[in-house]
């Protein structure tokens, strides 16, 4: 009995951790649509670029991949302003259709760029390995790591957004572009933010899971049905309902793997994913359209 | 509405139609210089997608064995020319590839692509037309067992790779074995072999389960086979799946006597991407750069001087599939595919591979010997067969804990 209980917080554990990274990409997506209705196909690839960051600086420096965010972050940053300012702006008021087209194309040209430049090798940065005991359950260490700084980062994203001018400005923005436009505020530059800092959280993502699987120019399409289950569970646009969204997934993966199998466990996710849309399609914390 | 979006486009590039090796000059060893319309010898390999990796050393030993052909005279006296292409890892676009191949770029003469799941649809097609293909890049048995006249198997067939390591393990005294795979056709084939070859030598199989290909956490997989408590734990598995196993091992603790898997386990990025946990992890390999095989000290030097980078075990095999190639067209004397076909099922010669190539009537390879390899420091010394071995099994691991 004690055994099942151990197993039972080990494989829930192993879930929340999970969860804290699904978190961490998702909320990109989500603010990225929240503000100007954008699902951006090519977020996924925006994770490979901040894990190749990562893992091209490992082998050439060996430097620690948590210290290497600092230079992820403000990478992929510009990378997402620049490519918002250039390219997606000009679909923001476009219909749906039209968005998905182009960023799925930049998902392609990314993609196929880093096959050309970096090749198909699959890379790994042996960096925090192995884990330790809490009780009966065994803990990753560089998954716990991973975790933290998921929290922390998607906390400070949630800060700035709440708490700050641009971060208001951005969801003035979100809730109505036009209002915000007449209100004064530059709907232009708030998008821009909004896609660079979006970009900033899945290069971050992309860093934090080099040291956890391989890093290869496609890695980017394993973690994306992830991330899209995660937001329309938690509310496509909501901040918080992405973090709740990803734990939930996090730990109902983690479950139906044990329960049944690893294959099992993907079909679970998608038939949650229907029963929400069925049963409430703005997700957990989002708002239901007008 | 994600999902339904079209994941991949079915436009194949091609890899290097145009930049397909020049008749030598004047060759070395006294071969006159190749004469006449080029043969033309088509194959597509994966070089994106999942298995682009691996499949790109395929490539990298087809085009050197078109330049040596070309050096030695060609075949049949006429220079010999390459048309790869890229099936993307994907079956459907690499049947279609071979389609067009045969039909569009007129191929004399074709090769196969790479993995299992690939060779076994484009297999319809070569059969389809008639066209004898030596699988360089495939080992699921399942090929074989269709009555198929033209496909012919280059080296061990997937369900034996593990063989030796079972040996290995039962004659140290281990009793339990658990087997995990990713469910794709190679894996699958591992798996069931090593099942069947763990109750005949009178081993217990206490766990099995499957995961799905580009699974990126398999910790609830990892608990449950920690609960069953295997002496061995095997993977049908290829570098990434092998890594991410290893690694998750260690965050939760698994300790078994011993590790291997099948694909991953064999190539230099798996020790160089786990470092020293990538230590007393077996694998099973279809070649070594080791071995004294015929012509293998050739090989290895020629190939890393063409392509900077040291031969990997599916370079070994897409060259031995070169060599038989040409053996089969010397014996054939002809390009008839009927004849060609004849001597493939009869050829029994060395190549680069360990063992000799020899098919039953099936076309299943019986004559090719796998070796097993052990990382030990960052060494992977062949540790069996005993006749080509240099270097001794080190067992059982010990746990990570004990480890530094």
């Amino acid at each position: 009995m004690g055994t099942d209980l151990a197993t039972a917080a080990q494989v829930v554990v192993s879930g929340l951790l999970l969860g804290g990274l699904y978190a961490l990409l998702a909320g990109g997506l989500t603010l990225v649509f929240g503000v100007m209705r954008v699902i951006n196909l090519a977020h996924g690839e925006l994770l490979m670029l901040g894990a190749y960051v990562a893992c091209l600086l490992f082998a050439a420096t060996g430097l620690n991949p948590i210290v290497a965010l600092l230079v992820s972050i403000p990478v992929l940053f510009v990378v997402g302003a620049v490519t918002q300012r250039f390219v997606v702006n000009r679909v923001v008021n476009a219909p749906l259709l039209t968005s998905l087209l182009l960023t799925y194309g930049l998902s392609l040209v990314v993609t196929g760029t880093a096959q050309a430049v970096w090749t198909n090798d699959y890379r790994s940065v042996p960096f925090i390995t192995g884990g330790f005991a809490l009780g009966e359950v065994s803990i990753s260490r560089p998954r716990l790591l991973a975790f933290a700084v998921s929290l922390v980062l998607t906390g400070a994203a949630h800060v700035f957004l709440t708490r700050t001018r641009w971060g208001k400005a951005m969801r003035a923005t979100a809730q109505n572009a036009d209002v915000a436009l007449a209100c004064g505020i530059d709907i232009d530059r708030a998008r821009m933010l909004a896609f660079g800092i979006a970009s900033a959280l899945a290069g971050a993502a992309g860093t934090l899971v080099s040291f956890l699987y391989s890093v290869y120019p496609e890695m980017g399409r394993a973690f994306m049905l992830k991330a899209f289950a995660v937001i329309v569970l938690g509310g496509l646009g909501s901040f918080p309902g992405a973090l709740i969204g990803a734990m939930i997934l996090g730990v109902v993966e983690a479950g139906a793997a044990y329960l049944s199998t690893t294959q099992i466990a993907e079909a679970v996710i998608y038939i949650m994913l229907l029963a929400m849309l069925l049963v409430r399609p703005h997700g957990l914390l989002g708002t239901a359209e007008r | 509405m994600i999902g339904a979006l079209p994941v991949a486009i079915g436009v194949a590039a091609v890899a290097c139609g145009g930049e397909a090796a020049t008749p030598a000059a004047p060759a070395s060893g006294g071969a006159a210089a190749p004469k006449g319309a080029p043969i033309k010898v088509g194959a597509s390999v994966s070089t994106t997608g999942s298995n682009g990796k691996t499949g790109l050393y395929q490539v990298e030993a087809y085009k050197l064995w078109i330049d040596q052909v070309n050096a030695r005279g060609g075949l049949l006296g006429r220079p010999v020319e390459m048309i790869i292409l890229d099936d993307e890892s994907d079956p459907t676009i690499g049947t279609k590839l071979y389609e067009k191949l045969i039909n569009e770029d007129k191929v004399d003469l074709v090769m196969g692509p790479y993995s299992s799941s690939v060779t076994q649809a484009v297999s319809t097609v070569t059969e389809k037309y008639k066209f004898p293909m030596l699988a360089a890049g495939a080992s699921a048995s399942d090929i074989w067992k269709r009555n198929y006249k033209y496909i012919f198997g280059v080296y061990s067939v997937a369900e034996s790779y593990f063989y030796s390591v079972i040996d290995i393990a039962k004659a140290a005294g281990m009793q339990t074995v658990a087997i995990v795979n990713e469910d794709t056709v190679f894996p699958k084939a591992t798996a069931a072999g090593t099942a069947e070859y763990v109750r005949k030598q009178g081993l217990r199989i206490v766990f099995q389960e499957q995961y799905p290909a580009k699974a990126t956490d398999l910790s609830s997989l990892i608990t449950k086979v920690k609960a069953a408590k295997p002496d061995v734990l095997v993977g049908g598995s290829y570098q990434p799946d092998s890594i991410l196993l290893t690694r998750q091992a260690k965050e939760l603790d698994l300790n078994v006597k011993l590790l291997a898997f099948s694909v991953g386990a064999a190539i230099p990025e798996f020790g160089t991407g786990l470092g020293k946990d990538a230590d007393f992890v077996m694998g099973p390999s279809m070649w070594e750069p080791v071995l004294k095989t015929k012509g293998n000290v050739e090989f290895v030097e020629t190939y890393t001087k063409k392509w900077n980078r040291e031969p990997d075990y599916h370079s070994a095999t897409g060259f031995a599939g070169g060599q038989i190639l040409e053996a089969a067209v010397a014996k054939a004397k002809s390009l008839d595919r009927e004849k060609i076909r004849e001597a493939l099922s009869s050829l029994d010669i060395e190549t680069v591979l360990p063992g000799r190539y020899k098919v039953d009537d099936t076309g299943t390879q019986t004559a090719h010997i796998a070796v097993v390899i052990q990382w030990q420091g960052k060494e992977k010394p062949v540790i069996a067969p005993d006749s080509m071995a240099n270097g001794k099994p080190k067992l059982p691991t010990p746990e990570w804990k004990a480890r530094p």
